[in-house]
């Protein structure tokens, strides 16, 4: 599957990467338009849920939380693509990870931002979030700092700011080169957020030592968000969900999605942009066998929940598990389980069927994939409470769909912006260098 | 003055930055400048930095001031808990994690900001050569008896385009 | 609050499932006092629709031995609730006499205490209420309407409770047991259901919760709920 590149004059490196920047083809102003004419179509269902009442959703007793918080926990989830590979494989010195850094970083701040949105989203009285935020009042009011919904607003907050931060600090070179070559207001947009950067050693020293820390830290961080967000169920005595599992399976699941996300974004501005001899099979081959590594390690876990609850046999815990193997919620479980491991264990395993194609087409079933898994997690074990009399099931209703699908469509708007004002491979972390066989 | 010449390549602007410390040039008269982050031996040119310490010390302030914070307000609020502890540690303790790093992360930016200069107004920096791709820059600060003795160092050791830079441009 | 002199009130309730028919005059009497939004059958197909207290049913046995037990399920007014702490407005504490009280003005609408529930007994307004006439001119001047967003349960008819200990304290006396009944134990047609005070031994709710007949639900959580059931031990 791979080949050695040849190594890549720098001139030309520039010109490639640098070309998207210039100039918008019809594919691309199409897919702003759609994408942004879904994204608009959501913002209007959620003015009519603002308008109408919550009701319009399909939530109701006992299942209080559904489509919104399935989006909020995968959201979350995907942006540990950026932590992951601009992180991990930083602080490990892997080189291959350079082109993709800041495609990852990328989605993690705009999933972070899209994340961040539903718990407002979801709220009953919506205008008055700020409430959870804890400031002076005339009322001396005080927000309850025991609550894991308060315990959210921190962990995501300190994310997005480590995480933006980490997406501009390599970037600052990038646009210090571009703030030369540009004009107008892209010049002064450049040449503001260059912040006067010139390139000495004392500089590129500075910022690779924040680098260094601010991948230790946000690791740090990273782990702790999505453990935060899956306490935000497991803090709860429902069934099923009072797991210690919780923490570390979602971060795992997390991770999982993120490299999905990765590879499918990968995929699709390696065709668009023309980045064949930048994002190379051996990327994809590197990030397939993560995919792979992750998806085993979901599976773990997902045995290790599901066999624990089942040998228990405790009655409550009995009726959300039977729900999810032979019941109700049967087919998306095992659709789930089909998605999340068949798929990525057949295509991304057996090494003659491991190209760039068949791990897109097994990230994109991941992503399925995890968005069932979410879904299997929180609606199965409020539709199914301690007492049987209070069992219900739930549906959603067009504007929990019409959010949902503007989610993903705003972060392709956002995906399209970012990628046409910067270059989305690092031009200065770009070495390209001879890779081995594999 | 300011005196800046361009090298080709790594070994080159090695060498003459081993050659100008030989005739007596400091690190802080020395600058390189490139498009990407060139290695150079700590003993050639080091140039220390407390960003570590000023994370942990910026992590461990956040800390204590969260810990403070969510204890006094707590107390100095008439909250109505029904019962539950008014602090716990416990329970407020991600949130506690969470703000030490936050501080850890707006420490480290800011460091970055102070060491890397960037943030300091355009009149106070020192002229900065423009760097062609691919192509390392040295700028000198010499006082002007000692120019000389710099340009030789630069032109014998394989530099081009030895020039001023500053008011000259 | 009481003369100072007096231990404070724990309200708590004891309900005899051996004499509850299931004729649901509580649930009936309970959306009249409280002004309960009423739903239509559509709204409560979709679990729309607002009990604070409901009857449940349960049957035991195979025909032809089939019994079947009621049991009239509203806010256990747990000591130790479980949706308490989760709540990031402090919308809902446990007042000092032992009522588990919903703020509506403060509730923003998380539903986290709901999810955490093991009764289910808290109930959301999904929409701004509405009454079809002429249910609209039977509202209770005592309690508040609340709106789209909030959250609501039982609250032991606490409008009634400070009612009763307003005018004893205006009367300089101590409140009586049976003094305050809230709507759904002055409806019971069989005097299944009583109310009083847990703190004073002698008041008949007591001693019915110290009989030997007496359960809680769901006690193994640990949620130390103050509505006593009392059935035979079979």
């Amino acid at each position: 599957m791979a080949t050695a590149t040849e190594v890549i004059p720098y001139g030309e490196v520039r010109r490639d990467l640098w070309r998207p920047l210039a100039g918008a083809s019809s594919r691309y102003l199409v897919a702003l338009v759609v994408l942004s004419s879904l994204t608009c179509w959501g913002l209007c269902a959620w003015g009519y849920q603002l308008h109408k009442g919550i009701g319009v959703a399909g939530i109701r007793r006992p299942v209080f939380w559904g489509f919104y918080l399935v989006d909020f926990v995968f959201w979350i989830g995907i942006s540990h693509a950026g932590t992951l590979i601009s992180a991990i494989l930083r602080l490990t010195e892997a080189d291959w990870r350079k082109p993709v850094t800041r495609a990852a970083e990328a989605i993690t701040v705009f999933a972070l931002m899209i994340g961040a949105m539903f718990p407002i989203i979801h709220l009953g009285r919506a205008w008055l979030f700020f409430w959870l935020v804890p400031y002076p009042n005339s009322r001396l009011l005080w927000p309850n700092f025991r609550s894991p919904l308060l315990w959210d607003v921190t962990a995501i907050g300190t994310y997005l700011t480590g995480s933006t931060i980490y997406l501009f600090l390599p970037l600052i070179p990038d646009v210090a080169q571009l703030a030369v070559r540009a004009n107008g207001w892209r010049r002064r947009l450049y040449r503001m957020l260059s912040l006067g950067w010139t390139g000495s050693d004392q500089q590129w020293h500075a910022l690779e030592r924040a680098m260094k820390l601010m991948a230790g830290i946000i690791l740090a961080v990273a782990v702790s968000v999505h453990t935060v967000v899956a306490w935000d169920f497991s803090m709860a005595i429902a069934p099923m969900w009072h797991s210690s599992i919780f923490g570390p399976y979602f971060v795992v699941g997390a991770i999982f999605s993120g490299i999905a996300a990765l590879l499918v974004v990968m995929s699709v501005i390696r065709k668009a942009m023309h980045l064949e001899p930048y994002l190379t099979p051996h990327h994809f081959n590197n990030l397939a066998k993560l995919l792979l590594l992750m998806s085993l390690l979901w599976l773990y876990f997902t045995v290790a929940e599901n066999l624990t609850a089942w040998y228990g046999n405790e009655p409550k815990e009995m009726n959300v598990f039977g729900s999810r193997i032979r019941g109700h919620f049967a087919p998306y479980f095992w659709i789930m389980v089909f998605c999340n491991f068949i798929v990525p264990f057949v295509l991304l395993g057996i090494r003659r069927l491991r190209t760039i194609r068949t791990a897109t087409i097994a990230s994109v079933s991941v992503l399925i994939g995890m968005w069932l898994e979410r879904f299997l997690i929180i609606i199965p074990t409020l539709s199914f409470g301690r007492l049987y009399a209070t069992w219900g099931h739930y549906a959603p209703t067009w504007v929990e769909i019409s959010i949902t699908t503007a989610t993903f469509a705003a972060m392709g708007v956002l995906y399209l912006l970012f990628s046409k004002l910067f270059p989305i491979v690092s031009v200065w972390e770009f070495e390209p260098h001879a890779e081995p066989e594999d | 003055m300011f005196l800046a010449a361009d090298f080709l390549d790594r070994e080159t602007a090695l060498r003459a930055l081993v050659d100008l410390k030989a005739n007596g040039f400091t690190p802080t008269d020395l600058a390189v400048f490139s498009d990407e982050p060139i290695e150079l031996p700590r003993s050639v040119l080091h140039r220390p930095s407390h960003m570590s310490l000023a994370a942990v010390t910026g992590a461990i302030t956040s800390g204590l001031l969260t810990i403070g914070f969510v204890y006094f307000t707590q107390y100095n609020y008439p909250i109505v808990t029904g019962g539950m502890p008014t602090f716990s540690f416990w329970a407020t303790g991600v949130i506690f994690y969470e703000l030490t790093m936050f501080g850890a992360i707006v420490t480290t930016f800011y460091w970055f900001l102070r060491e890397s200069g960037l943030m300091r107004r355009r009149r106070h920096r020192a002229p900065a050569p423009v760097v062609e791709p691919g192509v390392i820059s040295l700028r000198i600060e010499c006082p002007s008896d000692r120019a000389d003795a710099a340009r030789h160092s630069l032109e014998s050791t394989g530099a081009v385009n030895v020039r001023t830079i500053g008011d000259a441009g | 609050m009481n003369e100072s002199n007096q231990t404070p009130h724990r309200w708590g309730m004891a309900i005899d499932l051996d004499r509850c028919t299931g004729c649901q005059a509580c649930v009936a009497a309970c959306h009249a006092e409280n002004n309960l939004p009423v739903s239509d059958p559509e709204s409560a197909a979709k679990g729309r629709a607002v009990h604070w207290i409901r009857v449940d049913r349960y049957y035991e046995g195979e025909f032809p031995d089939v019994r079947v037990k009621y049991m009239p399920v509203l806010c256990q007014q747990c000591d130790e609730a479980p949706c308490e702490p989760v709540c990031p407005v402090y919308a809902t504490y446990k007042n000092p006499e032992g009522l588990n009280v919903q703020v509506y003005n403060r509730c923003v609408g998380t539903r986290y205490c709901a999810n955490n529930c093991p009764y289910s007994v808290r109930f959301f307004n999904w929409f701004d209420p509405a009454w079809t006439a002429p249910l609209n001119l039977q509202h209770n001047p005592d309690v508040s309407i609340r709106m789209g967003g909030v959250m609501e349960k039982c609250t032991f008819c606490i409008q009634r409770i400070k009612r009763a200990e307003t005018e004893a304290k205006n009367e300089k006396r101590a409140v009586a047991d049976g003094d305050i009944q809230p709507a759904c134990v002055q409806s019971c047609p069989a005097e299944a259901m009583v109310f009083g005070d847990l703190n004073d031994p002698e008041s008949k709710a007591s001693r019915l919760a110290g009989s030997g007949r007496s359960t809680r639900l769901l006690e193994e959580l640990g949620t130390k709920p103050k509505v006593f059931y009392l059935q035979r031990a079979t």
